[in-house]
C-alpha cells in the first residue's frame, strides 16, 4: 500500500515532460510552449509600442495596468490578473464560459475589448467567492450536482448570478431563457438548471 | 487572434465623427463588438483593413429611446436588451421587441446595438424585417452633412449598405402606426437561442372588415438580405381575407423568393416551411 503511494508520487504533469522531452525531443517542446498563453503574453509583453492605460475595476479592486488595444477583456482577466476562473472555449461568443458581469450584466469577455471595460465594474466567477466561503450559488452547484466536467460552470454561474440580481425567484422558462447562452458540452443542462433554482429558493 | 489596432473613445457623438472624418479608409466604429470581435477572431476578410476602431457603445446620444409626434425614435447604439424592455416599443412596435428577443442571448443582446445589425447587414438580421414593415427611417451623420433615407434604400446587398466610411448611423425613426395594424413575426433558427436565423419573416395587416386595406411583408434569412414584397403587398390590398386568399398569397411568397434567390440546396425544406409558416401568420393577424 504504501509502496503503491510512493510510485504514483512521480505527478502525471512531471511524467509527460519527461515523456515529451526524451521522445519528441526539444522541438516539438518548443512547439508546445509557443501554443501555451505564457508565450503568447511573453510576447505581447515585448510589443508594448501601442499600449493604452487601463484603470479596471475587477471584484472590486481597481488595476492600474497598462495593455494593447487589440486584447479582449477575457485575455486581461485570465493573463494578467491570472484570475483564470474565466474560460475561454470557443473565442467567439457563441459558448458562454467566458462570462462575466459588467456592471452587472452579463456579457461575453470573448466579444469585449479590455479597453471598453474602463470605467465600469467587471464580476469574475473569482468575486462570488466570501473569503473561503462559497456563494450560495456555487454551493448550490454543489448540492444539485450542476457539474460534469466542471469547465463551463464559472460560465455558467456567472449568467445564473445576472439572471437572480435581476429576477431573485425566476420561473423554469426564466431560467432556461436566462441561461441559454451558456452550453454545457456534457449535456448537464437538467441539473445546471436544477441547481439555479435551488439557488434562488435559498437566496 | 485580434491583428494590432489603435482604439478611440470618444466622449459624444461629434467627437465620435470627427475621428471618423480624419481617418476615413482605415477607422471603423465599434458598438457592441459582436461582429466585429468574432470577425476579427477568425481573420474576416470584411475587417482584415481595420487600423482604428472608434468605440460608440454607450454615448449617451447615441441610447436614447423618445416619442415624438412624428414617431420613435431610437438611438443607434440602443441595446437588444433595452429595446426588449422598453414598454413603448412593446406596446407600439410589438414585432421588433420580440425579433429583439429572438437576438443570440441575454450576454449577446446586453451588447450587441439595433443600427449595428443592420449597418452589417448580414442576411439574417433578425430586427431588419420588422424595421422593414414599420417602414423604418434613418438618420445618418457626418462632419460633413446630415441625411435621412428609408432602411429599405439603405441596405444594398449582404453585408453592404449605403453607410460611408465617415458616417454614423445615429438613429431609427419608426413612424407612428394606427392602432388598427396587427402583425406577426417569425424566426426559425436551429436551435432556440444564439442560433442564427434560417427564417424571419415579418407581416403587418390593416383590415376594413374583412378587406386587406394594407399590408407590409418582409423576410430576412431566406432571402439575400432583408426585403419587402411590394409586388405581393399590391397584389393583396383590396383583397378579402378568405382561407382561400391568404394560401395563395403564401404560395405566391414562396415563389417569389425562389426567383430571388434560385433552387438551393436548403430549398427542399424552406420555401414549404415560409409558405405554411406565412399563412399561420397571416390566418392569426387576419382571425384577430
Amino acid at each position: 500500500m504504501k509502496k503503491k503511494s510512493v510510485s504514483s508520487s512521480l505527478s502525471r504533469r512531471q511524467f509527460l515532460k519527461g515523456f515529451g522531452s526524451g521522445v519528441a525531443g526539444s522541438v516539438a517542446l518548443n512547439k508546445i510552449a509557443s501554443a501555451l498563453p505564457l508565450q503568447k503574453t511573453l510576447e505581447k509583453a515585448a510589443n508594448d509600442a501601442n499600449r493604452t492605460p487601463l484603470n479596471l475595476s475587477v471584484n472590486g479592486k481597481t488595476y492600474r495596468l497598462s495593455v494593447e488595444p487589440n486584447r479582449t477583456l477575457a485575455e486581461v482577466i485570465r493573463e494578467d490578473l491570472q484570475l483564470t476562473g474565466t474560460k475561454v472555449v470557443c473565442n467567439h461568443g457563441e459558448c458562454g464560459a467566458c462570462t462575466v458581469l459588467l456592471d452587472g450584466e452579463a456579457v461575453y469577455s470573448c466579444h469585449i475589448l479590455a479597453l471598453d471595460a474602463e470605467g465600469k465594474s467587471v464580476t469574475t466567477i473569482e468575486g462570488l467567492l466570501g473569503g473561503e466561503e462559497l456563494h450560495p450559488l456555487q454551493k448550490a452547484f454543489v448540492k444539485k450536482d450542476g457539474i460534469q466536467c466542471g469547465f463551463c460552470t464559472p460560465g455558467q454561474i456567472m449568467a445564473a448570478q445576472a439572471l437572480l440580481l435581476k429576477n431573485p425567484r425566476p420561473a423554469k422558462e426564466d431560467v432556461l431563457e436566462g441561461m441559454s447562452g451558456n452550453l454545457c458540452r456534457c449535456g448537464a443542462y437538467p441539473k445546471i438548471i436544477e441547481s439555479v433554482l435551488e439557488a434562488a429558493k435559498t437566496d | 487572434m485580434i491583428p494590432e489596432i489603435g482604439y478611440i473613445r470618444p466622449r459624444n457623438l461629434r467627437e465620435a465623427l470627427e475621428a471618423l472624418g480624419e481617418n476615413r479608409e482605415t477607422i471603423r466604429v465599434i458598438a457592441g463588438g459582436t461582429d466585429i470581435i468574432p470577425g476579427f477572431h477568425i481573420n474576416s476578410r470584411r475587417f482584415r483593413d481595420i487600423r482604428t476602431l472608434v468605440d460608440i457603445s454607450g454615448l449617451p446620444d447615441l441610447t436614447f429611446v423618445d416619442l415624438e409626434n412624428d414617431g420613435l425614435h431610437i438611438g443607434g447604439a440602443v441595446t437588444f436588451t433595452d429595446i426588449v424592455k422598453n414598454p413603448i416599443i412593446r406596446e407600439e412596435y410589438p414585432l421588433l421587441a420580440q425579433a429583439a428577443f429572438r437576438v443570440g442571448s441575454v450576454q449577446i443582446r446586453n451588447r450587441a446595438t439595433i443600427a449595428g445589425n443592420f449597418v452589417n447587414n448580414a442576411p439574417c438580421a433578425d430586427s431588419v424585417p420588422p424595421l422593414l414593415v414599420y417602414d423604418a427611417v434613418i438618420k445618418i451623420q457626418s462632419t460633413r452633412s446630415e441625411k435621412t433615407l428609408p432602411l429599405e434604400d439603405f441596405l444594398l446587398k449582404p453585408y453592404k449598405t449605403q453607410l460611408q466610411p465617415d458616417e454614423i448611423v445615429s438613429e431609427i425613426v419608426l413612424p407612428p402606426l394606427k392602432k388598427e395594424y396587427r402583425g406577426e413575426f417569425y424566426k426559425l433558427g436551429r436551435r432556440r437561442s444564439v442560433a442564427i436565423s434560417r427564417i424571419t419573416l415579418a407581416v403587418l395587416v390593416k383590415l376594413q372588415d374583412r378587406t386587406i386595406e394594407d399590408i407590409r411583408i418582409a423576410s430576412g434569412a431566406v432571402t439575400p438580405i432583408g426585403r419587402r414584397f411590394r409586388e405581393l403587398e399590391d397584389l393583396a390590398k383590396g383583397e378579402t381575407a378568405e382561407v382561400d386568399f391568404l394560401k395563395e398569397l403564401s404560395v405566391k411568397l414562396g415563389e417569389e423568393i425562389l426567383k430571388i434567390t434560385g433552387l438551393r440546396w436548403s430549398s427542399a425544406y424552406k420555401l414549404p416551411v415560409v409558405q405554411q409558416m406565412f399563412y399561420l401568420l397571416l390566418r392569426r393577424v387576419c382571425n384577430r
